[in-house]
């Protein structure tokens, strides 16, 4: 507990330097400006801002992308207040009650509760961190190749049942195809070069980096010039800095939006989005006054953004400590972590115990910074939304190309964006989620690996996966998720617990 | 009413994409099949190269089989002249468009001129091109052209200070 605190203390410690807090600055700047700018996703910049920081050191590397990520899931509701858009995908709740506040003259009012439970998402998403995250490294110890191969497999699962398509088969495909992106090149068992065709440059395989520049960055910018909107910005008239009475009161809503986050989080792969709409549909089934919830519910945008900034932090929790990343930026941060030799998973805290609290310290000063600059620079943050999308997605193509080339400087990384910007604008438009790709694409070796390892310390023999106690709760696991994302099982599950409640209350 | 005619749309795209899905699917399982086993390196049998492959090829193929039952099963009609809209309409072009500068970009510009002259005439062109062209509220090009140009400029020339002499980092 005190070695705990001894190594917080350090790790915030180690950031109070000029140049650190010189980082934070910019980086969380540039973080609101992508967050609040429609089409400019959270994981698309943190994906770009890895070739910035390729030269830096890895702490402040780190730092600058962490501080990016934040500020833009936290920029993204001044979008979705304003302009009943949210800027990013994990906002996509909060234009349910935030645009109608801003519609009734309450727009300051809302950026302020919205900056203000997103401070308080991240310190609850914080908190779990630095509680959960040793324990679960301890515990990741235990494991093997049989339960890694079965935590891979959970998450791409996972990841494609709850990333919010029309079926979870979109999903599940999603992910086959991210698993079968990462079967590329060649294998780490018997260094045998799989599906090249002869390309030499697919011999190493396809880097996370520019496939994620092209899913996210690529494909956005196809999306948002598929169709020109305009959009009406609400005007901000009124005081943006809330009271602490309109805050705490709804201190139960912030507590049990910041536990769903932070659970949301841990869940490989399930995004700000998931921890979003949870804690909103959560916030209305016991909230004293449900029938305001959409028509400007102040609970309401209060639990949308508490839910997806405990996120953030709480993908940290599977990210560091079992290299599963958390949510689709969380796999752009392991590609950044692995860049400059941090290796995230149970070893980490063996190798590198300080990194964790480092990571904790860097999402403090980010949560920080959001909430100086989100109560302060409310008029000269809604000017950006000036900017016309044809002038702004030139740019960013720009910064395209520059970010897939830049890590090992080959023109075929350029070509590998393009491609999965044109494949992800497709699957998109198709309703396939990129979330369960990308975890594919970061989780294949590892389920390659060690369903081979596995197997070759058995000798052929399959039953320690299903045997062994904590691969036997991880299969019992994978298998419920499998089940109940069939619809006939769903319902049948769901007709019988409605049936145990009613039962219940009229006994 | 455009909703309910980009799902019929999306019902019969479906249907298309789990043939596509099953083919590929069946594809990828035959070349797994047919990968070496490397026997003459005594690998064992159940760590073979193309194991999981194998598996992820079958398990794309039946998700494909299910994806199509069900856009079959799903009431669209007119669904195929929603998706043939679709593909030709304003949308589609702006799409085609933006793909067509980005190629013309990365595999011409990009290597016969320096980045930030190619990034530069790719800007101006792209702003031009929307603002001007390919849109429902045209703007005047004399309006549009001196700020494309100047977007362009300091763009161009912004990106490869930035990354070149600021972060150290190589340009294509």
């Amino acid at each position: 507990m005190f070695d705990g605190l001894a190594l917080l203390a350090q790790g915030v410690g180690h950031f109070l330097t000029p140049a650190s807090l010189f980082n934070v600055v910019w980086a969380t700047l540039l973080g609101l400006v992508i967050g609040i700018l429609p089409g400019l996703t959270a994981t698309m910049g943190v994906a770009l801002l890895v070739t910035l920081t390729y030269k830096m050191p890895p702490d402040q590397a780190i730092l600058t992308l962490m501080c990016v990520y934040l500020g833009a899931i936290y920029g993204g509701s001044r979008t979705a207040i304003l302009l009943n858009i949210p800027g990013t995908p994990a906002n996509a709740a909060a234009t349910l009650d935030g645009y109608p506040l801003a519609r009734q003259g309450r727009a300051g009012l809302a950026m302020g509760l919205a900056t203000t439970s997103s401070t308080l998402g991240t310190m609850v998403g914080i908190f779990f961190l630095a509680i959960i995250a040793p324990a679960l490294a301890d515990f990741a110890m235990e494991f093997g190749s049989y339960e890694f191969f079965w935590l891979a497999l959970f998450g791409v699962l996972i990841s494609g049942q709850m990333a919010g398509s029309d079926t979870p088969l979109k999903g599940y495909i999603a992910g086959i195809l991210g698993l079968l992106v990462a079967m590329v090149g060649m294998e780490m068992l018997h260094a045998y070069q799989r599906f090249t065709f002869g390309v030499g440059a697919l011999g190493g395989g396809i880097d996370l980096i520019p496939a994620m520049v092209g899913a996210f960055g690529f494909a956005e910018i196809l999306t948002s010039m598929k169709r020109r909107t305009i959009a009406h910005v609400a005007s901000v008239n009124d005081r943006v800095i809330p009271t602490f009475r309109e805050i705490f009161q709804y201190w139960r809503t912030i507590i049990r939006s910041g536990v769903i986050g932070t659970f949301v989080g841990i869940i490989p792969g399930v995004g700000e989005d998931v921890g979003s709409w949870s804690s909103y549909a959560a916030a209305k089934r016991f909230s004293k006054k449900p029938e305001e919830f959409g028509k400007g519910s102040q609970e309401g945008l209060i639990a949308a953004e508490t839910g997806d900034n405990a996120v953030v932090s709480a993908a940290m929790i599977p990210t560091l400590t079992l290299a599963l990343p958390g949510s689709a930026a969380a796999a752009v941060l392991i590609a950044a972590m692995l860049i400059h030799g941090i290796r995230p998973g149970p070893m980490l805290m063996v190798e590198n115990p300080i990194f964790l609290y480092q990571v904790v310290a860097m999402l403090l000063l980010a949560t920080l910074a959001n909430l100086v600059f989100g109560l302060s620079l409310t008029k000269l943050l809604i000017k950006v939304l000036a900017v016309p999308r044809e002038r702004l997605m030139a740019v960013v193509y720009v910064l395209c190309v520059v970010g897939s080339f830049a890590i090992t400087q080959r023109m075929f990384d350029v070509y590998v964006m393009l491609v999965f910007g044109v494949v992800g604008f497709i699957l998109r438009e198709m309703r396939f989620p990129m979330a369960p790709l990308v975890l594919g694409i970061v989780l294949g070796d590892l389920l390659d690996i060690n369903l081979r390892r596995g197997l070759l310390l058995s000798d052929g023999d399959i039953s320690p996966f299903f045997t062994r106690p904590i691969s036997a709760v991880l299969f019992a696991i994978t298998l419920l998720t499998i089940v109940m994302s069939m619809p006939v099982v769903s319902r049948r599950v769901t007709g019988v617990f409605r049936r145990l409640v009613l039962q219940d209350r009229t006994g | 009413m455009e909703f309910e005619s980009g799902e019929r749309a999306r019902a019969r795209a479906d249907l298309l994409t789990a043939i596509v899905l099953i083919i590929l699917g069946l594809v990828i399982f035959y070349l797994s099949w047919t990968m070496p086993r490397l026997e003459e390196r005594h690998v064992h049998p159940a760590t073979i190269p193309g194991l999981l492959p194998m598996i992820l090829g079958l398990a794309l193929s039946f998700c494909g089989l299910l994806l199509g039952l069900r856009s079959w099963s799903l009431e669209a009609e007119g669904g195929w002249q929603a998706l043939g809209r679709a593909l030709v309409g304003r949308p589609a072009r702006r799409v085609g468009a933006v793909v067509a500068l980005a190629l013309f970009h990365t595999l011409v510009l990009v290597g016969w001129l320096p980045f930030w002259a190619a990034s530069m005439l790719f800007i101006f062109a792209f702003i031009v091109l929307f603002e001007v062209y390919m849109t429902d509220q045209p703007v005047d090009l004399k309006r549009s052209a001196p700020w494309a140009i100047a977007i362009a400029i300091v763009a161009g020339w912004g990106i490869s200070f930035i990354f070149e002499d600021i972060f150290l980092v190589r340009l294509p």
